[in-house]
């Protein structure tokens, strides 16, 4: 594992950015698709950045993820039209078929992942896909016009789908 | 070079400044303070709280004077109906989220938001709190407490650990409503690479980042019939605690302080600056014999803890360049419970050592596992249980805490008469005080090494290259024909440079004294707030006014010192001084914090 973030390390040395770029490369070859404390330790030591920095660039990033993500990314758009179409009902449905549960700190959390770590739900402030509204995007793929009814065959679609190997 | 002068109108006052300056600057040479929040006066500016606003003609905007640079014919308003809504309102909306508890919190009066509230006229807080969840303090750290919920994320905390101490301990983390400020993983400033300086809690304008009060223990300790109470003061306390008790900057109070402490109820006070004598003594020898044996050179001081945890942290290699003297506070305890109690005939197991410090690293520093040579001292003589270990110095507390503890228990400090500490560990000399400004140790031991080492007087025991608030400085002093090139630094982010001469091999000097925090102690980070350059350097005035008034002024002529060599150590560096008055440190590494690879 240590030797794959010395390549990405050494790749982008001295390079402006090189910081983001890192943890970029480093999160995506990490299973679950996270940062965790061990990799931001190793990059930090490697990179000698201080470890405050390295946390706070990690945290500052929605596009980080510190903890371990699922297989599929659900994410809905709470923007200001989309809500206006019924974003938050769709989200209250989305949790809800995957049986989670929205914790009391509520505002601290940016994610919410099922414990078989298949789904991962999150929201987003906007997705510029206004008139398209409500939106949400699973994984790479961006539904417009989202209804309950969309929503609801969606997700069976992709709880019935093999699970990674 | 001549600085190129340019010329604006402030409020229809014509004004010429340097190039460069800003218009907060400007201002004030026209006699308008403008109100600040998150500037950071001689370090930085953020520009993010946005209460500096002032008005350009011709820009549409209302500018931020603290990051806005005057220019030439520049027309500014400082005072108008939409400035003033502009400040109130960016300050409202601070106060939104910050919660409104100060008759509870240990700020209250002297608090910069507090303070800006009245000063701007608000009277109501119209703003709902749009942050839902309280965070949880931070208590991992035995100097320093954080409250994030008083933090108004001004920035101030984050600018002087890393530009001015180069420590990094603390960061802005997350983003919008979830920022704070807060250390790797959340994992506290306990379990960071944080010094404990406190420099932090030192330029917080609120309550966020303060010291971890033991008032308390304290008081209740003094009220203990069964204890005798030693209270030791470092000599950055006496140019400080005056302020605190509404005296001007850098008063000189030695003589009120005493009166005062003994007013607490303390069974003895003593001075610590006896034992910074002692510190000469055993690092002045310390020197000499590392000169002499070819030993680890450029050997550097070791009195200040935050310095200490900044080189166990960050250069822990090179550990063997530190001399392994203790610090004063810590020599005072160890001599307190060993020699002072055989002379007094006290158990040492009741003696309770508190020590006023102008430092939070103290208080860390007081509880390092490592000193309790005392009780070693005491272990087979009184068979002493594991149980009963006790620590060489039981409480450290700030220049603020004992100004605190004079309020509570309402003595009119200015009006105290002056007394004199107690006698024997009351005893100092002018080299002693020197040690709470940047440069005096080097100054004091210069003063004893050169003695020791050419047997003749010194010409002139004032070694002015070495004052000042210069952030490196050095000095050549020959003795005996061999020039000796000496180094101080004052800040951590000073000490670095040092530090890499050292790690590259080609540091020149055979002796370094580094401090912590700017200035040296008094400029500490348990001094009172505020603390600032023209502050310091008051209180600078005062150390070496006082240095002045002692007849003896160095180290080795402190009669009470020679007494505890003769009665007890024999003599400096010697077996008993080994155990009681030298330690060793930790290799603790930056990112070694945690289970590593």
């Amino acid at each position: 594992m240590y030797e794959l973030f010395d390549t990405i390390i050494a790749t982008y040395k001295g390079k402006p950015g090189a910081l983001l770029s890192v943890l970029e490369e480093v999160q995506r070859n990490t299973e679950h698709t996270y940062l965790n404390e061990q990799a931001l330790l190793y990059i930090a030591e490697k990179m000698q950045v201080p470890l405050s920095q390295v946390y706070s660039v990690a945290t500052f990033y929605s596009f980080f993820n510190l903890k371990p993500q699922g297989e599929h990314t659900i994410t809905v758009c709470r923007g200001t039209a989309c809500h206006t179409r019924g974003s938050k009902p769709l989200l209250d449905d989305v949790m809800a078929m995957l049986g989670l549960i929205e914790t009391e700190e509520g505002e601290d959390e940016s994610s919410y992942t099922t414990e078989d770590m298949r789904f991962t739900v999150r929201t987003v402030a906007c997705f510029g896909q206004c008139a398209l509204a409500p939106v949400l995007a699973v994984d790479e793929v961006i539904y417009s016009k989202m209804t309950a009814d969309k929503l609801a065959t969606l997700l069976k679609q992709l709880m019935a789908k093999k699970v990674k190997a | 070079m001549a600085n190129e002068m340019i010329t604006l109108c402030i409020d229809s006052q014509e004004v010429t400044v340097v190039k460069g300056t800003t218009i907060l600057d400007a201002c004030l040479q026209v006699g308008i303070k403008i109100p600040t929040l998150c500037h950071l006066e001689d370090i930085s500016s953020h520009g993010s709280c946005g209460i500096c606003v002032v008005e350009v003609k011709n820009s549409k905007r209302l500018v931020r004077s603290c990051i806005t640079s005057a220019l030439p014919g520049m027309e500014v308003s400082t005072n108008n109906e939409r400035i003033r809504a502009s400040r109130k309102l960016n300050l409202e909306l601070v106060l939104a989220n910050h919660p409104l508890e100060c008759l509870t919190c240990e700020r209250n009066t002297n608090c910069e938001l507090q303070s800006l509230a009245q000063q701007l006229g608000v009277r109501e807080s119209r703003f709902q709190r749009t942050k839902r969840n309280l965070i949880p303090l931070d208590y991992s750290s035995s100097s320093l407490v954080r409250d994030p919920n008083k933090c108004i994320l001004c920035n101030r905390c984050v600018e002087v650990c890393s530009q001015v101490q180069g420590v990094h301990a603390i960061d802005i983390i997350g983003r919008g409503l979830r920022s704070k400020v807060s250390t790797f993983m959340d994992k506290g400033l306990g379990s960071s690479v944080c010094t404990n300086c406190g420099q932090c809690a030192l330029v917080c304008p609120t309550g966020a980042i303060t010291e971890r009060s033991h008032i308390e223990e304290v008081f209740s300790d003094i009220a203990n019939p069964n204890l005798t109470t030693i209270v030791q003061t470092a000599p950055a306390i006496r140019v400080g605690i005056g302020e605190a008790m509404g005296m001007p900057w850098g008063a000189l109070v030695t003589g009120q302080m005493v009166a005062g402490l003994r007013r607490l109820g303390f069974s003895k006070v003593f001075d610590t600056q006896f034992a910074a004598d002692l510190t000469i003594m055993e690092e002045g020898h310390e020197l000499i014999s590392r000169i002499q044996k070819k030993g680890v050179l450029p050997m550097i001081t070791s009195c200040s803890p935050g310095w200490i945890k900044y080189i166990e942290h960050f250069y822990p290699e090179q550990l063997d360049h530190l001399s392994t003297c203790k610090s004063p506070q810590q020599m005072f305890g160890a001599i307190a419970k060993t020699y002072y109690a055989q002379q007094a005939g006290l158990d040492p197991r009741n003696i309770r050592v508190v020590s006023i410090m102008p430092c939070t690293a103290k208080k860390f520093e007081a509880g390092r596992s490592e000193m309790d040579g005392a009780f070693e001292f005491w272990k087979e003589e009184m068979a002493l249980s594991e149980g009963e270990r006790f620590a060489d110095v039981d409480y450290a507390l700030t220049t603020r805490e004992l100004a605190s503890m004079f309020k509570r228990v309402g003595i009119q400090f200015a009006s105290l008469p002056e007394e004199e500490f107690d006698s024997p560990l009351g005893m100092s000399t002018g080299a002693a005080v020197i040690f709470g400004a940047t440069g005096g140790v080097m100054e004091a031991a210069l003063r004893t090494a050169y003695e020791v080492l050419t047997k003749k007087s010194l010409p002139s025991i004032d070694f002015t290259d070495l004052r000042g608030m210069d952030g490196i400085k050095e000095a050549t002093v020959d003795i005996n024909g061999t020039a000796l090139r000496v180094a101080v630094a004052n800040t951590l982010g000073n000490a670095r440079t040092l530090m890499e001469q050292i790690q590259e091999g080609t540091s020149p000097y055979a002796f370094i004294e580094v401090m912590a925090c700017p200035g040296g102690c008094l400029g500490g980070g348990g001094q009172p707030i505020p603390t600032n350059e023209a502050i310091r350097k008051k209180r600078a005035a005062s150390i070496y006014q006082e240095d002045r008034n002692f007849e003896v002024r160095k180290s080795h002529e402190n009669s009470e010192i020679q007494a505890l060599y003769k009665d007890f150590l024999i003599e400096p560096l010697g077996e008993k001084s080994h155990h009681l008055l030298h330690t060793t440190y930790t290799k603790r590494g930056q990112y070694a914090l945690f289970d590593s690879f």
